[in-house]
C-alpha cells in the first residue's frame, strides 16, 4: 500500500515537472479557468442578490454550499486526472494494453497518469466562497466541526472519482451512450452545489441512493451550518459521508470486473 | 447553392450514425434542466418573480435544446489550425471565410435538431411550469423562429470570429476558454439573462451574445412583446453583419500575414 | 521442457458488422483470429512470426504477454500461464511495440526510465548497473535530459528498447520495430537484437513485415495464416520452398542480341540492359546462363539475389493468405 503511495506521488510529481514546462501557457489557462469559475460563483452571487433566501437557506449558507462542492469537486480533478480525464482515450487508443504489461494494478496506473494543476485557481475560488459563507452565516467553528468538514471533503472526493470510474466502465464495455454519466458528475456538480433538501423528491432519492451526495455533502454541510438535521443525532452526521467510500469501493470492484471482461474480449 | 445543400444533408447522415451518443447525450441534457428548473422553483417559494416560473422554466428548456447550437464547433478546422496546414488553404484563391462558416452552420444547425427537437417534445409534455409552455402567441413563434435563424447567423460569426484568434496565437486554449465563458454565461445559458440584476440587463441585451438565443426566447414567449420585433430582430440583424464583417477583416488579415510569413 | 510451449491455442472475437440497411441492430459476427496454435521455444532462441494482416500474429503475442485470455488451448512461459497472476508473470516480459510508445511523452526519458524503475521495482544497484549497460549498447548519454516528442524516430526506438529491457526480462516480444526507421538504426536496432539475445541469453520473438529483419537476426520463423501455423522452421528452408522467381541483368556489346528464351520466360529492355525474370524450378540458372551467353558477348551480367519480399509474396499467394 505505501509503495503504491509512493509511486504515486514520484507521478505527480514527474507530471507536474512536465505540465510546468511551459509556465506562459500554464498561467494563462490556470487564469482561463479562474474566470471561469467566477464566471459560476457570479452566477450564484446574482442568485442570491434576486432571490436573498433558497427556501430556509440564506444567501450566505449558499456561498458555503458552492464552496464545499467547489472545493471536492476540483481536488478530484487535480489529483485523479487519470480517471476524470484521461481513462477514455485510454482504452480507445490502446493505451490500455500497455498497462496491462506492467506488473501493476491497473487502477492504481490510471491515477498515477494524470494531474490538472490548472484547477488550483478553481479550488482557491472555492475556498474563498467557503470561508465567506461560514463568515457570512456566523458559523461558530469547533473541533468536531472541522473533523466533519474535513471529512465531508474526502469523502466526497471519493465519491466523485467512483462516479468518474463509472465513465471508464462504460468505455471498456463499449457502451454508447457513455454521456449519461455526465449527468451524475457534471450534472451532481451543478445540482448539489445547492443543498439537496429543495428539490423534488426523485432528484432528492437520486442524490441520496445513486449519486449520495446528499450524504457526503449536505448533511455535514447542515451541521456545520447549525441548521436542523431532520431530527438525527449529531453522530450521523460522521457516518453518513461513509457512503462515498462505499461507492468508490463498488465502483472499484466493477471497474476490476471490466478490466477483467476487456482481457477476455480484447479491443 | 447546391454545394451548401449537400454540406447540410452529410452533417445530417452523420449525425445520425451516431445514434446511441446522441440519446445519452439528450437525456444528459435533460437531466441538466430538470435540475435547473427544480432549482428555479424552490427560488421562486422564497420570493416569487414578476416573470412567471412558466417562462423561466420555458426558457431553461429553450436553452438546454439550443445549447449544442451555440456550442458547436469545427473540429477540422480546429485541427488544421493546430497543425498548421490551415496556411496552404489560405494560400487558395478560394473563399475559406464562407466555406467554414457554412460547414459550422450545418454543424450546428443539424446538431441541434437532432437533439432538440425530442428535448422539446419531451419538455412540451412535462408538467405546466416544469416543462415548455406553448408560444403566446403566432407572431410570437414566427418572429422567435425569424431571431432564431438570425442568431444562428450571429453564432457562426463568433465562432468564426474564435477561429481567427486561434490562428494568431500559439497556445490558443485559455483564450477559447475565456470565450467560450464569455458566450455562456452573457447568452443565458448559464442564468437566464431575466434573472440577471435589471439594470445589466439594460447593458447586456445590447451586446451580440443576447442575440443569439436570449432574443428568441424572448420573442416566443411573449417576453418582449409583438411591438417590439422589429427592434429585436433589426438589433439581431446588425450585429450578424458587425461579426460577420469583423470576422472577414480577420481572416483576410491573418490570411497576408500568413502568406507573407509563408506559413 | 521448453521454455515456451504453446498447445491448441484459441481464441475467437466477435465483431460488429456494419449496420445493414433496414436492420435496427448491427449483426454480430465471430471471427475465429487463432484456430488452434501449437509451437514450442527454447530459451535463448531469437525466433521470427510473419504473416499477412489479420493473420493472429499481434493475437498470438498478446496472449503470450498475458493481455489477452484465450477460449481454450494450454501455453507455459517458463512454467507460467502467461493471463494468470499478470502481475507476477508481466514482471518477467518486454514488449516493443513499433507504432506505439510506452515511455512518457513530454518528459526526460531518464524520468520515464527512474518511474519504471519504480513501477517495476527495480533495485537500485541493479538500475544502475543496467541502466549504464543499456545507455552504452544504445548510445543514448546525450539523449537522456531529452523528452521523448523531441527525438527522431531512430532515438525514440532506442529508448523505447531501454525502457522495455530495464527489469531484465527473460522474453522479448517485438512488434514491428524496424518500421519508419532509417537503413543505418535499423542495422543499429539488429546488432544490438543480436548481443542482447548473445549477452544475456534473452530470448526474443520477433513479430515483423521487413524480410531483411527476418534474414538478419531470425535462424527459425513460423508463418502464420488465417489463424493457423503454415511454417515452422529455418528461413532457407522456406525461401527454398518457394523461390520461384529469379532476375539476370545483362549488357551485352552489340545492342540487339538474339535471345532464344523458352516461352513464359520475359524480358525486359531497358537503358541498353535486358532483365529476365525466370523461374528456376521450370528453367535451371545453369541453362539460363547459356542461353544468355549463345546470345552475344556479354559485357555485364548481374545475377540478383532472391527478393525476399517477392519470395513472400509469392509464399503468401500460394498458400493462398
Amino acid at each position: 500500500m505505501l509503495n503504491t503511495f509512493h509511486l504515486y506521488i514520484r507521478s505527480m510529481g514527474m507530471l507536474l515537472r512536465s505540465h510546468l514546462q511551459y509556465p506562459a501557457s500554464f498561467i494563462m489557462q490556470t487564469l482561463a479557468q479562474l474566470v471561469m469559475e467566477g464566471g459560476e460563483m457570479l452566477a450564484v452571487i446574482l442568485v442570491i442578490d434576486r432571490f436573498e433566501n433558497l427556501k430556509q437557506w440564506s444567501g450566505s449558507n449558499l456561498f458555503f454550499f458552492f464552496g464545499l462542492m467547489s472545493v471536492s469537486f476540483y481536488i478530484t480533478e487535480f489529483f485523479g486526472r487519470g480517471i476524470t480525464g484521461n481513462f477514455p482515450s485510454m482504452v480507445r487508443n490502446g493505451q490500455l494494453d500497455t498497462l496491462l504489461l506492467r506488473p501493476r494494478g491497473v487502477l492504481t496506473q490510471v491515477l498515477c497518469s494524470g494531474v490538472d494543476p490548472r484547477r488550483i485557481t478553481c479550488i482557491a475560488v472555492g475556498v474563498t466562497a467557503m470561508i465567506m459563507g461560514s463568515n457570512m452565516s456566523d458559523v461558530s467553528w469547533s473541533f468536531l466541526k472541522v473533523l466533519a468538514l474535513i471529512e465531508s471533503v474526502l469523502t466526497s472526493c471519493m465519491l466523485i472519482l467512483g462516479l468518474f470510474m463509472i465513465e471508464g466502465i462504460f468505455c471498456i464495455h463499449s457502451v454508447k451512450s457513455v454521456e449519461l454519466v455526465n449527468a451524475l458528475t457534471y450534472g451532481g456538480r451543478s445540482a448539489c452545489q445547492y443543498p439537496i433538501d429543495i428539490y423534488p423528491r426523485p432528484l432528492k432519492i437520486l442524490f441520496s441512493v445513486v449519486a449520495p451526495f446528499a450524504l457526503t455533502m449536505h448533511v455535514p454541510a447542515a451541521y456545520i451550518l447549525d441548521k436542523p438535521l431532520y431530527g438525527w443525532p449529531t453522530w450521523t452526521v460522521f457516518v453518513t459521508p461513509l457512503s462515498g467510500v462505499a461507492v468508490l469501493f463498488i465502483m472499484s470492484m466493477l471497474f476490476n470486473r471490466g478490466i477483467k471482461f476487456y482481457r477476455s474480449t480484447g479491443s | 447553392m447546391r454545394a451548401y445543400f449537400s454540406v447540410f444533408r452529410m452533417r445530417l447522415k452523420m449525425e445520425l450514425q451516431y445514434r446511441g451518443a446522441m440519446i445519452g447525450g439528450i437525456i444528459c441534457q435533460m437531466f441538466f434542466g430538470i435540475v435547473l428548473v427544480a432549482l428555479y422553483h424552490a427560488l421562486y417559494e422564497s420570493k416569487a418573480q414578476a416573470m412567471p416560473i412558466e417562462q423561466v422554466s420555458t426558457y431553461v428548456w429553450l436553452q438546454q435544446a439550443f445549447f449544442r447550437m451555440m456550442v458547436a464547433t469545427d473540429p477540422d478546422l480546429n485541427d488544421k489550425i493546430k497543425n498548421g496546414s490551415i496556411s496552404y488553404d489560405m494560400g487558395r484563391p478560394v473563399n475559406l471565410y464562407w466555406f467554414y462558416y457554412i460547414r459550422v452552420a450545418a454543424q450546428k444547425l443539424m446538431g441541434s435538431l437532432m437533439r432538440g427537437i425530442p428535448m422539446m417534445i419531451v419538455a412540451f409534455l412535462l408538467p405546466k411550469g416544469w416543462g415548455m409552455s406553448l408560444p403566446t402567441s403566432v407572431s410570437g413563434l414566427c418572429s422567435g423562429l425569424v431571431a432564431l435563424f438570425l442568431g444562428l447567423l450571429c453564432m457562426c460569426a463568433l465562432e468564426n470570429i474564435t477561429m481567427a484568434f486561434t490562428m494568431r496565437t500559439l497556445d490558443p486554449r485559455g483564450m477559447q476558454s475565456l470565450l467560450n465563458l464569455l458566450m455562456v454565461t452573457l447568452s443565458g445559458n448559464l442564468l437566464p439573462l431575466t434573472l440577471f440584476p435589471d439594470s445589466w440587463q439594460k447593458v447586456i441585451t445590447m451586446l451580440p451574445y443576447a442575440q443569439l438565443l436570449d432574443a428568441p426566447i424572448r420573442l416566443y414567449s411573449g417576453e418582449y412583446p409583438v411591438s417590439d420585433m422589429p427592434v429585436v430582430l433589426l438589433r439581431q440583424a446588425g450585429w450578424a453583419a458587425v461579426l460577420i464583417l469583423l470576422g472577414i477583416w480577420m481572416w483576410e488579415s491573418n490570411r497576408k500575414k500568413m502568406i507573407i510569413q509563408g506559413g | 521442457m521448453s521454455y515456451i510451449e504453446v498447445e491448441g491455442l484459441r481464441k475467437t472475437f466477435t465483431v460488429r458488422k456494419k449496420r445493414e440497411k433496414g436492420k435496427l441492430f448491427r449483426e454480430k459476427e465471430i471471427v475465429e483470429a487463432l484456430k488452434g496454435i501449437s509451437f514450442t521455444v527454447e530459451k535463448g532462441e531469437l525466433v521470427g512470426y510473419i504473416g499477412p494482416n489479420g493473420a493472429g500474429k499481434s493475437t498470438t503475442v498478446k496472449i503470450l504477454s498475458g493481455i489477452l485470455t484465450p477460449e481454450s488451448g494450454k501455453a507455459l512461459v517458463g512454467g507460467r500461464v502467461p493471463w494468470k497472476d499478470r502481475k507476477d508473470y508481466v514482471k518477467h516480459i518486454g514488449v516493443v511495440f513499433g507504432q506505439r510508445s510506452q515511455l512518457w511523452w513530454d518528459v526526460p526519458i531518464i524520468d520515464s526510465f527512474s518511474l519504471l524503475k519504480d513501477i517495476y521495482k527495480i533495485p537500485e544497484k541493479d538500475y544502475k548497473t543496467r541502466l549504464s549497460e543499456l545507455t552504452e549498447a544504445l548510445q543514448l548519454e546525450n539523449l537522456m535530459r531529452t523528452p521523448l516528442r523531441l527525438l527522431s524516430l531512430g532515438q525514440k526506438m532506442r529508448a523505447e528498447l531501454c525502457g522495455s529491457l530495464l527489469h531484465r526480462p527473460e522474453l522479448l516480444f517485438l512488434d514491428e520495430p524496424t518500421i519508419g526507421l532509417d537503413a543505418v538504426s535499423k542495422l543499429a536496432l539488429r546488432d544490438f537484437l543480436k548481443w542482447e539475445n548473445k549477452e544475456h541469453g534473452t530470448t526474443i520473438m520477433l513479430t515483423t513485415h521487413d524480410m531483411e529483419d527476418i534474414a538478419a537476426l531470425c535462424s527459425r520463423v513460423m508463418v502464420l495464416g488465417h489463424g493457423q501455423k503454415l511454417f515452422d522452421g529455418h528461413l532457407n528452408d522456406l525461401l527454398e520452398k518457394f523461390d520461384t522467381v529469379r532476375t539476370v541483368s545483362v549488357k551485352y556489346d552489340t545492342s540487339t542480341p538474339t535471345l532464344n528464351l523458352p516461352d513464359g520466360v520475359k524480358a525486359d529492355q531497358k537503358d541498353g540492359e535486358i532483365h529476365i525474370t525466370y523461374s528456376p524450378s521450370e528453367l535451371p540458372t545453369a541453362n539460363m546462363l547459356s542461353i544468355l551467353q549463345n546470345a552475344g558477348n556479354i559485357r555485364e551480367m548481374t545475377l540478383e539475389s532472391e527478393n525476399i519480399d517477392h519470395l513472400i509474396a509469392a509464399m503468401y499467394k500460394e498458400m493462398d493468405l
